[in-house]
């Protein structure tokens, strides 16, 4: 099913809601336990969330899918360095 | 306006990764000093300036339809969206400082509040300029697709930034 531009922006925006929601509730999964401890699983999947919304913003909200290679090229590996970065270092 | 916001990506992108740097260095201090501050409200923010980009982005397609009327309610209806964005930052940082949780209070506040400071720095220079937008879009036939589009672009990496700040700030464990 092809979507028009505005249905397409629409659901861009509803998958950006509900994950946003998600990674919200995931984040309060540690606080049933009332243990202050860190969990990986729940950051990877945060972060890994975190990378998709960015994502989208870029290559829907701001276009950067139908932008110059240049342009495409940088906002990848804006992506991939900062969110790699973070991933890594929080796994250190 | 590419040029500044791919620079401005790329500065916040090293405020991040030092917040990462110390975030490891301090591990327990972080994970506590986060318990105090409100994520739902983090939560309604995000959910704000995400529907404050997708007005953003239907006012372009609309003025590319050209659709100047719709388009600028669109942008007004996004520009609401910053001033709500704004007053419920004050109302949380109003929560956080009555508590006692203030700027200079331990390494984590000193990042949430310089985090979420520059980025309000950006929200209001976001606001003014769709101020601009909405003024080239209130004279048809004048108005400059390229100037709409730029501040389009500007207001979205406002958008884009706060997503980083919301995910290391607000909900990382």
């Amino acid at each position: 099913m092809k979507l028009s531009r505005n249905a397409r922006i629409t659901a861009v925006w509803a998958v950006l809601s509900v994950v946003t929601i998600a990674s919200w509730l995931l984040s309060r999964e540690d606080r049933s336990h009332g243990r202050l401890e860190p969990s990986t699983s729940i950051t990877v999947a945060v972060l890994a969330i975190g990378f998709v919304k960015a994502m989208l913003i870029l290559d829907e909200f701001m276009e950067v899918r139908d932008s110059p290679r240049w342009l495409r090229r940088f906002a990848a590996g804006w992506l991939i360095v900062l969110w790699g970065a973070i991933l890594g270092i929080y796994l250190a | 306006m590419w040029v500044f916001v791919l620079g401005d990506m790329v500065i916040f992108g090293v405020y991040f990764v030092i917040f990462m740097i110390e975030r490891t260095r301090e591990r327990a201090l972080f994970l506590g000093a986060q318990r105090h501050i409100n994520t739902t409200i983090g939560v309604i923010n995000t959910l704000v300036l995400l529907a404050s980009s997708w007005l953003v982005a239907r006012a372009v397609l609309a003025l590319r339809s050209g659709q100047h009327r719709r388009a600028t309610s669109f942008t007004y209806a996004a520009a609401t969206c910053g001033v709500a964005f704004l007053a419920i930052k004050i109302f949380e940082w109003h929560s956080e400082v009555s508590r006692g949780y203030t700027f200079g209070r331990n390494d984590y506040f000193v990042f949430y509040f310089a985090l979420t400071g520059v980025h309000l720095l950006h929200v209001l220079i976001g606001l003014i300029v769709l101020a601009v937008v909405v003024r080239e879009l209130r004279h048809p036939q004048t108005c400059r697709v390229e100037i709409v589009e730029a501040g389009a672009t500007f207001w979205h990496m406002v958008d884009l930034l706060w997503i980083v700040v919301f995910a290391l700030v607000y909900v990382m464990k």
